[in-house]
């Protein structure tokens, strides 16, 4: 808290004092008392964080994100949802909540970083802080933990998440492209087209365009229908970190933004009922989305033991060998490494770039890492993330581990995930969707449906291959 | 005498209302208000309903596709005028623009016209046009490239020699070709005209053959001078009656009727017996909605004074037809101008819910107008644009959406004309241009943005009943449920057939059940929003459609 004050509000106040000029950070700045149990004092004015932001206004950005990802909401701030349920569409419960916390329906935490803090802040979870998805129970006002009413999740690391992101919009752009390409064509020589859906080497299946403009949606692979790639997630059915903060802002901590659950879209200035209006701002969330895009992405260490890194290297070629790459691709080739917040992709309800003139772009080139990070001969980032941001179904007769949710979530099947991106793998132990796997191998082994030829070739191999492998997946960490 | 006990009668009615609906213009709504810019001659619509008296009711426009590239096209009654085929140019979220086509109608459809409705009557792969006229009613059969021929003969049609002025129609049981219903006006030609002559109305259901045979009217006496009619299934039976609004200025011993039309028997009225309340007003339109998603509809009636807006009564059951009027406590009244200094009543035509600001809430227009130019009746008399608030009611926006224009309005539509999934506004005005309003997004004060998620979604079927008329479109997101028809009627003399818009605020996908014509349900198909989708029935997919872009035109 004091820590807060001292890096925020005071030289904010004090620089706009003495340099009469400058401009505030925040709006509704209050000074608190030292004993406040209040984690916010000061909201972002987004305004202040338009256009292409500097270095500077970058860094200022990402550090009050920064302190809103490990603030431990209170009442105060208007933490808890009395009269609101988790769900992404702002809704009101019948009556309100018997308890603030709640494992399946929430609030089932008062800070991001409760969480998401493995190895550190911006991290993965263990089991204990597994989530539980929203997904139908929309209306609970219930205290059952039955799982036929979630599906467990665990908790996902955010480092590269900009990157993530970024190569999600851009394939996103490619596929719409190649559809509005299939549309043009068939309107232009009268007879149906059909086009491979393709983006950065990451086949999704074909898109079929008739003269009279409609589209059939039969053959797409790995992908939503509207062509939008959604990176985040186990199940990839996050459009953005701008979405997915929204809806957890709101779900685990009951703080909720004004851009979807404001007058605008409810006719309220407080949803939940909780006493507090307009809990955070779009600056707020902007802050927290610049924060996560900024995290730097996982490497790939070099161990210290030679013969870790001989093993390493060995697991290296066998993760080609046997199949691996082909979904848990190792990089991917990215353009531009400027990040527009708000996003190209999202809807009503999660600010859109074309409702705002205050939208901001944060060129993640000006961070140190992006730096560091490998470019092929156009010039392109190679996102090193082990993933292809595509779904594919887990499961088959004999190996069905990963199909052990009850519900489908947003419309995607109860056994199909989005690619885990390895990226980090050394440091974000357990596995799998629920965080129920202990071992890298004990999850290789669970690979069914899409996974099974790689499975079984892995299973094939010496156990030293085997190891080999481990030791080359232990190197991809998180590095603090 | 009959205007001053008519306006004593209008200023009773209105009084209570006063305190809740006037003025709400002053405060901004919290929710989204469309900026609707006015654009029709920019757009290449310049038009008028004219005429004496035959034409101070009327003044419909239908808004369908007419040349099989899925953009509404439109065909604007003309009065003394002719009436008019424009084709819509317009790409995906460009300007609006349409190209007038001249000689687009045959000589006889052209005239004299008060209406159309749109219906694919002979389940070709063309859209018919249904016109009606003061004098013989008209089936026009469409074919490629708007072309239009007469189908009267063909289909064995007699289209009478009535002022017609509403026209609704509905698929039976098992039948191939659609009913269809005629409402009539005044009997000029009756002793004692115009009062106490209303024409009998028409039901027309289509012989056992291969091709549509209307040579057996069913004559719906008494008819009450319909100016609207719609097929409602107001009891969630599957069957439709057949409701009408009928204008008192002209009837005696008249009032609101619901005819109950049994598939096999003569169509009859809803009587007191049954429940049925007497309710005398200037009915001029009809809309339907189901607005709390309940399978009971609600009916928007206009008049002069206040719109009514029924609701089934909880007295009601399957057999008893009872309503209740909750415009007042909904705040839908809309009984005297919002703006300008005129108190005086007004009057209300063209109605219809749709969703223009897609915050997932229906919003109900109307459209308003002096009939001619009634001393007791608001002048200035601005169309209304009611959006639906949070708390189920209405609030008015007119004004600040920009349609406040010094205009009398008759029919009209509620339709995106350039697919950005944003709803226009056609508004059919007395003497004076057609109005065409392009939405441009949400109003605030650095210039529109976009509004909430949206939907637009078209219905198919092989065989009879194409557009599958009739059908019930439920739109399910999170705990929301947002339902749709698909009719032909009602409004004033105005018709869409297309597309069916519904908004879904911050709901970025839903799922789609639709409850097919013949009552059968479909499989939930689960969508992105802000998407054209078309669901054909039987399939187990849906299917994506995208309007032309700008660059495939050049």
């Amino acid at each position: 808290m004091q820590q807060l004050i001292s890096r925020f509000t005071i030289p904010t106040v004090l620089a706009a004092v003495i340099f009469g000029t400058c401009l505030p950070l925040t709006v509704h700045a209050e000074t608190p008392m030292p004993w406040s149990e209040r984690a916010i004092f000061e909201h972002v004015d987004q305004s202040r964080f338009a256009g292409v932001l500097s270095k500077a206004e970058l860094d200022e950005l990402i550090a009050f994100g920064e302190t809103l990802f490990g603030a431990r909401f209170t009442t105060l701030d208007g933490g808890g949802r009395p009269m609101a349920t988790q769900a992404i569409i702002p809704t009101k419960r019948k009556r309100a909540a018997p308890a603030t916390f709640q494992r399946l329906a929430g609030l089932d935490s008062n800070s991001c970083a409760s969480c998401h803090n493995d190895p550190v802040m911006g991290g993965a979870g263990d089991f204990a802080v597994n989530v539980f998805v929203s997904e139908g129970f929309n209306n609970a006002d219930f205290d059952s933990t039955d799982p036929q009413f979630s599906n467990e999740r665990n908790t996902n690391h955010l480092f590269g998440s900009g990157l993530v992101e970024l190569l999600a919009r851009e394939m996103s752009a490619d596929l719409q492209g190649i559809r509005r390409e299939a549309l043009k064509l068939a309107r232009k020589t009268g007879e149906e087209q059909r086009l491979r859906l393709v983006s950065k080497g990451i086949r999704f299946g074909w898109i079929s365009a008739k003269p009279d403009g409609l589209v059939e949606l039969k053959e797409i692979d790995g992908v939503d229908t509207d062509l939008v790639i959604r990176p985040f997630s186990q199940k990839g059915v996050m459009t953005s970190l701008r979405q997915f903060t929204v809806n957890a802002l709101n779900h685990h901590h009951g703080m909720q933004p004004v851009e979807r659950f404001g007058a605008r879209w409810t006719g309220e200035t407080d949803f939940d009922e909780d006493g507090k209006s307009d809990e955070l701002t779009a600056g707020d969330v902007s802050a927290l989305v610049a924060w996560q895009a900024a995290l730097p992405p996982p490497g790939e260490m070099v161990p210290e033991s030679t013969e870790w890194q001989k093993a390493a290297a060995q697991g290296g070629e066998i993760y080609q060998t046997i199949g691996c790459a082909s979904c848990h691709v190792p990089a991917l080739p990215l353009d531009s490494l400027a990040f527009h917040d708000p996003g190209p992709l999202d809807a009503a309800g999660t600010m859109r770039s074309t409702e705002t003139h205050n939208g901001a772009i944060y060129d993640l080139e000006l961070l140190n890492w992006a730096q560091e990070l490998p470019r092929n001969e156009q010039g392109q980032i190679m996102v090193p993330l082990f993933g292809d941001l595509k779904r594919h179904k887990m499961t088959d007769r004999q190996i069905a581990a990963f199909g052990n949710e009850l519900l489908s979530q947003r419309f995607v099947e109860r056994d199909v995930f989005q690619t885990t991106e390895l990226w980090g793998v050394g440091s974000t132990a357990p596995y799998g969707h629920r965080g129920d796997m202990i071992s890298l191998d004990e999850a290789i082994r669970a690979h069914g449906g899409a996974g099974r030829d790689a499975r079984e070739a892995y299973l094939d191999l010496e156990d030293a291959d085997q190891t080999a492998l481990i030791a080359y997946l232990k190197t991809l960490v998180i590095e603090p | 005498m009959i205007i001053s006990l008519k306006t004593g009668l209008v200023l009773a009615i209105s009084a209570a209302c006063l305190s809740h609906s006037f003025a709400q213009e002053a405060v901004a709504p919290m929710m989204d208000v469309p900026v609707l810019e006015e654009v029709a001659l920019k757009a290449g619509v310049d038009h008028s309903y004219t005429g004496a008296w035959e034409h101070f009711v009327g003044g419909g426009v239908a808004v369908f596709d007419c040349n099989g590239d899925r953009l509404p096209d439109m065909v604007i009654a003309g009065g003394t005028s002719e009436a008019q085929l424009f084709v819509n140019n317009s790409t995906a979220g460009g300007p609006l623009a349409f190209t007038a086509v001249d000689g687009g109608l045959p000589d006889k459809s052209s005239k004299g016209v008060t209406g159309f409705y749109p219906l694919n009557l002979d389940n070709d792969d063309y859209t018919d046009l249904v016109v009606l006229r003061v004098g013989e009613n008209v089936i026009l059969k469409g074919g490629p490239n708007c072309s239009f021929t007469s189908a009267n003969r063909a289909f064995a049609f007699d289209g009478g020699r009535a002022w017609s002025t509403a026209f609704a129609a509905t698929f039976e049981p098992d039948q191939q070709f659609p009913t269809l219903a005629f409402g009539n006006y005044v009997d000029r030609s009756a002793a004692g005209s115009p009062w106490g002559t209303c024409h009998d109305n028409v039901l027309i259901r289509p012989g056992a053959v291969d091709v549509p045979n209307y040579a057996e009217p069913q004559f719906l006496t008494p008819g009450f001078c319909a100016l609207s009619m719609i097929f409602t299934d107001w009891n969630r039976s599957g069957e439709p009656a057949l409701r009408m609004t009928n204008d008192r200025q002209y009837y005696r011993d008249g009032e609101e009727q619901l005819w109950r039309v049994s598939p096999g028997r003569p169509a009859r009225t809803y009587r007191r017996a049954d429940g049925w309340k007497t309710v005398r007003i200037w009915g001029m339109g009809i809309a339907e909605a189901d607005l709390d998603a309940d399978g009971l509809p609600e009916y928007a009636l206009t008049s002069m004074g206040d719109t009514k807006l029924q609701t089934l009564d909880e007295e009601a059951d399957e057999a008893s037809p009872i309503y209740r009027d909750v415009a007042v406590e909904k705040g839908a009244t809309a009984h005297r101008p919002y703006i300008g200094d005129d108190l005086k009543p007004s009057t209300g035509w063209h109605a219809e819910f749709n969703d223009i600001n897609n915050d997932g809430r229906q919003d109900l227009f109307i459209a308003k107008g002096n009939v001619e130019t009634m001393p007791d009746f608001a002048a200035y008399d601005p169309d209304n644009l009611l959006l639906g608030t949070f708390d189920g009611k209405f609030v008015e926006a007119g004004g600040l959406s920009g349609i406040a224009l010094n205009r009398r309005g008759r029919g009209g539509a509620v339709v995106d004309l350039n697919m950005d999934g944003m709803l226009d506004l056609v508004v059919v005005n007395r003497e004076a241009p057609v109005s065409l309003f392009q939405n441009r997004g949400a109003h605030t004060e650095s210039g529109p943005r976009p509004m909430g998620n949206w939907l637009q979604i078209e219905l198919r079927q092989r065989g009879a009943n194409r557009d599958a008329v009739g059908a019930t479109i439920n739109v399910k997101s999170g705990n929301e449920t947002r339902v749709r028809k698909v009719q032909i009627g009602g409004g004033h003399a105005s018709g869409h057939l297309g597309f069916v818009h519904v908004g879904t605020g911050v709901a970025e996908r839903a799922q789609i059940r639709i409850k097919w014509p013949d009552g059968e349900w479909s499989a939930p198909y689960r969508v992105f929003a802000n998407n054209f989708v078309v669901i054909e029935k039987g399939s187990d997919v849906v299917q994506y459609w995208y309007p032309p872009e700008a660059e495939e035109t050049q």
